[in-house]
């Protein structure tokens, strides 16, 4: 047992190292020096003694080691001294340290943004309590091929009275409330929840509590809850706001909770109330706009819940096959339900930074075999005075450490500059973006990858230290140092594999690129530019339908003579816009053979006023479009589009014809009085949907887009347009406008944010293994001055020792280039779907790939081959 | 205690170290002329092993060390004995004697 004095002594020693060290060498040179003069005292001269002394003495090194390991102390000694050494290797080598550490910050660095992005999103935990068992349940058009559309509420009733999968099923309907503080009228967001829709998500309310059961009933629904940022940015945090009244939608309601910032299902409403069910909403199986989710009771799987509510879709199928004969369930994970839309492009960015990491390792790792092809006779010499192999090694993979670590604090440094940019960066609709940021999981992914490099590229140089031979090194001058070319091919391999990764990358960024051109150029069938839309809540202003027919003329009339608008109009639904309201509809065409009876066609659906079309500039291509004549108790008519006419009449025309569907009120007939241009509504990559337009004024819907075209900046009429419809009345809140450019924009963001990410990885990519080229080309140049000298001397131009390194660099490039072809040739399906209208295996992407990473690295070589061609052969033959 | 033989040759040189330290404070290369000079040249001190052994010396608290300056005037660490380093001497000493002892009875009675 070591006794505590000892203990103590060592540890007096390891912590005074330093000192210990200089101490222990000028003893033992003390020593040798002592030896030397009694030598030479003993007759011998100087010289010679000193040379007999250092013999007798053998390796200082060696000698220090075990005087060393006597201490005891050696491990952790020789790890201070390794690090300190290399720190001294590292900062004597500037260039190569610089670049390695900048290369390695930026391979980190990007990876572990996307990591904390990928992580935020789509893996970290959920702010729900055993949050793996909720699911969100979503009806299934057959025809429609869609798979999650919301639910209607007699559906929704029947799933909660008879699925026995589930501990509680509820529901959140989107609705709004008005607010009149001291700005003015203004709009909060807010969802209607059944009753249990928190204990569905076991969620604490950050102040006060969620409804109670009884609060689910008429008169006592009085009550509201808060978001936190609500709570934060509109009521200053006000703790004493919990238990206080709040009028809304006119109606005064009691505060009673607070809910943390977390919750945002089924989107981030400002507030919540309590859902009071209405006798006619029993039977309602047509207006599917709740989301529902509903917690797995802990016996029941996500199969078996699946398999319960397709049964239970078939049952009502049966039982009420005039709304839900195509109707089936759909059953998704909470996690997937929020992130699906998202996960696969943030998958295949992660993959593509990934991909720029291992191209930085590879670049460091050739930069280092360069670097210790030129230390070969400084490790010989360590060698020589008594290093072992084994110290060297770790000599060497300490500064690989090193390196790393540098490397490391720098992309921790590009990552949370890199997280920031992506939430700016960021689509609207990606999930949880707010919470994005450096936190400990991303930190932990930034020291894996960190390590992961560290031992990925210190392999090259460690293995070529271990090759070192000492009398060839000690020997040889530094051109024909043995091992070279073991060196150089280890090198080519590193940066074909560099180039060929690029060209993967630069192919997936083009083809984003080419997409991206595709969609702007697309027809998207009506015209953004110049508009601006105001979205209005009028249902509980103007109860009545005529009266809400009144208020979309007068307003609309009343924009149009505000100076600058040169047309208005009023929409319940906008392309590229969210829902403000119903915009779903079964069509039936009575009377048709071709369709079954009851067989109804899907079709969108939206109310406009006279001049719609024209506000729009939607092209008309039959009939006519609606206009002023159609009013309130004139003949139902209806204009549709081409997709729904192609469809419905693929050989006749559509016009005169009369179609039968429900839109705020029972199924009307109507007559088709004109064909309209298809639009885009969905997103410029979505092809247009069967559309229906009919007069506001025979579907007097409460949620309206007024809209005005200018010849001007749209943005400008926003005060004037507010003023107006203040005016027109005081107490309903105008909150949301937005020119319909920045709706396009917004809608083109996600697109928008995998393309510069993919761009700038590949930018990134072609830059470092442009490098890697550089540094091999030169290298393997500045091995071959003698030959290039020879050929010069006898008679070789410039022109041809130009070509010779071309010709390797070309060899080089072809030989990346081909392998990150065949790669990309393999991977690129991966994309199909953030592709538009242009195929995966597109030609002219391609090519313009091979041709940029070609002409990089041949533009790479063009300096050292000026560099060989600028060789004087005089000077390099007299070297010899 | 069961003696290695390399045990016993390191803590030779050891104990030989102790006996050089028993007068004045000397240092390392004092030390080794001093073994081979009372040796009358038999042992030569091999550097590799002496410096590693006044380590191991000084770690256990036998010898304490403190730079002084050489008769030629150089900066050098001087090496002396420390009471438990003169107790361990003559605890080595006399185990010596007795291994000696020892080992002589059964060379002489073979």
């Amino acid at each position: 047992m070591i006794s505590i004095g000892r203990a103590v002594r060592r540890a007096r020693s390891f912590l005074t190292l330093r000192h210990r060290d200089r101490e222990l060498d000028e003893e033992l040179r003390l020593h040798v020096e002592m030896e030397a003069d009694a030598l030479a005292r003993s007759g011998l001269d100087e010289r010679a003694a000193r040379e007999q002394a250092a013999r007798r003495f053998g390796g200082i090194a060696r000698h220090r080691d075990a005087a060393r390991d006597a201490r005891g102390i050696r491990a952790a000694e020789d790890f201070v001294s390794d690090v300190r050494v290399g720190l001294r290797a590292l900062a004597r080598q500037r260039a190569f340290t610089t670049v390695a550490v900048l290369t390695l910050g930026i391979g980190v660095g990007g990876t572990t943004a996307v990591f904390g992005t990928v992580y935020g999103i789509l893996l970290a935990p959920l702010p729900y309590g055993d949050a793996g068992r909720i699911v969100t349940l979503w009806e299934r058009d057959a025809r429609a091929r869609s798979e999650r559309l919301e639910v209607s509420p007699g559906n929704f009733l029947d799933w909660r009275e008879r699925a026995r999968s589930f501990d509680g099923i509820a529901a959140a309907e989107p609705w709004s409330v008005d607010y009149i503080g001291r700005e003015g009228p203004e709009r909060f967001d807010a969802a209607l929840v059944t009753a249990g829709y928190f204990d569905i998500l076991r969620v604490q309310p950050l102040l006060g509590r969620t409804f109670r059961p009884e609060e689910h009933a008429q008169g006592q629904s009085q009550v509201v809850v808060l978001s936190e940022r609500l709570w934060r940015s509109r009521f200053g945090a006000d703790s004493s706001l919990v238990g206080r009244t709040l009028v809304l939608d006119s109606i005064p309601m009691t505060v009673i909770g607070v809910l943390p910032q977390a919750v945002e299902i089924p989107y981030a409403p400002d507030s919540w109330l309590p859902k009071v069910v209405r006798p006619d909403e029993r039977e309602d199986r047509r207006s599917a706009y709740w989301t529902v989710i509903a917690r797995l009771t802990p016996s029941a799987t996500l199969d078996g819940g699946q398999a319960e509510m397709i049964a239970l879709g078939q049952a009502l199928a049966r039982e009420y096959p005039s709304t839900n004969e195509h109707i089936g369930v759909t059953v998704v994970p909470l996690r997937e339900a929020l992130t699906g839309g998202a996960s696969k492009g943030l998958w295949i960015l992660f993959g593509a930074v990934g991909l720029v990491l291992v191209i930085a390792c590879a670049n460091v790792a050739s930069l280092q075999l360069t670097q210790a092809v030129r230390r070969r006779r400084e490790i010989a010499i360590r060698t020589a005075i008594g290093a072992g192999r084994g110290r060297i090694v770790r000599q060497l993979f300490a500064e690989n450490v090193l390196l790393a670590a540098f490397g490391g604090v720098l992309g921790i440094a590009v990552a949370y500059w890199g997280i920031a940019g992506i939430r700016t960066i960021a689509p609207v609709d990606l999930p949880r973006v707010e919470e994005l940021g450096v936190n400990g999981a991303v930190i932990g992914f930034a020291l894996a990858a960190t390590i992961a490099t560290a031992l990925a590229f210190g392999f090259a140089p460690v293995i070529e230290a271990g090759r070192v031979r000492l009398t060839e090194s000690l020997g040889a001058s530094g051109r024909t140092a043995g091992g070279a070319r073991w060196t150089r091919r280890v090198n080519g391999v590193l940066v074909t594999a560099q180039l060929a990764l690029a060209l993967v990358l630069l192919v997936g960024a083009g083809l984003l690129v080419r997409s991206f051109q595709a969609l702007l150029s697309v027809d998207r069938g009506f015209e953004t530019h110049g508009v601006l839309a105001t979205t209005m809540q009028t249902w509980s202003y103007y109860p009545v339908a005529a009266a809400r027919i009144e208020y979309a003329r007068a307003s609309t009339a009343r924009l149009r003579e505000l100076p600058g608008v040169d047309a208005s109009a009023m929409a319940s639904s906008l392309p590229l816009t969210v829902p403000i309201g119903q915009e779903r509809t079964a069509v039936t065409v009575p009377g048709e053979a071709s369709t079954r009876p009851g067989e109804a066609l899907p079709a969108h659906v939206t109310a406009v006023s006279a001049g719609f079309f024209t506000v729009l500039q939607i092209p008309l291509r039959e009939g006519r479009v609606l206009d002023e004549r159609d009013r309130e108790g004139s003949a139902p008519v209806v204009v549709v589009n081409e997709s729904f006419a192609r469809r419905q009449w693929p050989a006749g025309s559509a016009i005169g014809r009369r179609i039968r569907f429900a839109y705020m009120g029972p199924p009307v007939d109507r007559e088709i009085v004109g064909v309209v241009g298809d639009v885009r509504h969905d997103g410029l990559a979505a092809d247009p949907r069967p559309s229906v337009f009919v007069p506001h004024a025979h579907g007097p819907t409460g949620a309206m887009h007024l809209l005005v075209r200018t010849s001007g900046d749209p943005r400008t009429l926003e005060p004037a347009v507010r003023r107006a419809l203040l005016e027109l009345n005081g107490a309903m809140p105008v909150s949301e406008t937005a020119t319909l450019d920045e709706q396009l924009a917004s809608s083109l963001r996600e697109r928008r944010f995998h393309l510069a990410l993919l761009t700038a990885f590949a930018c990134v990519a072609v830059l470092l293994s442009i490098v890697g080229v550089y540094g091999l080309i030169s290298n393997a140049t500045a091995a071959r001055t003698h030959e290039i000298g020879v050929r010069v001397a006898i008679g070789a131009s410039a022109a041809t020792v130009v070509r010779l390194v071309l010709r390797q660099g070309a060899m080089l490039a072809v030989a990346g280039i081909s392998v990150g072809v065949t790669v990309s040739l393999a991977t690129v399906g991966l994309l199909r779907g953030m592709l538009f209208n242009v195929a995966p295996l597109d030609l002219p992407t391609f090519a313009v790939a091979v041709l940029t990473l070609l002409g990089a690295s041949l533009v790479a070589c063009w300096v050292p081959a000026r560099r060989a061609a600028a060789t004087d052969p005089a000077r390099v033959l007299r070297q010899d | 205690m069961t003696a290695q033989p390399t045990d016993r040759l390191q803590g030779t040189l050891e104990l030989l170290i102790l006996r050089t330290l028993q007068g004045a404070p000397q240092h390392g290369w004092g030390i080794a002329q001093q073994i081979q000079l009372l040796s009358r040249d038999v042992l030569q001190v091999n550097q590799g092993s002496l410096y590693p052994a006044l380590h191991r010396l000084e770690e256990r608290g036998w010898i304490k060390a403190e730079w002084g300056t050489s008769d030629n005037n150089r900066r050098a660490r001087f090496y002396r004995l420390s009471a438990a380093g003169r107790r361990q001497l003559e605890h080595e000493t006399e185990s010596w004697q007795a291994f000696v002892l020892a080992v002589s009875r059964v060379l002489r009675s073979a």
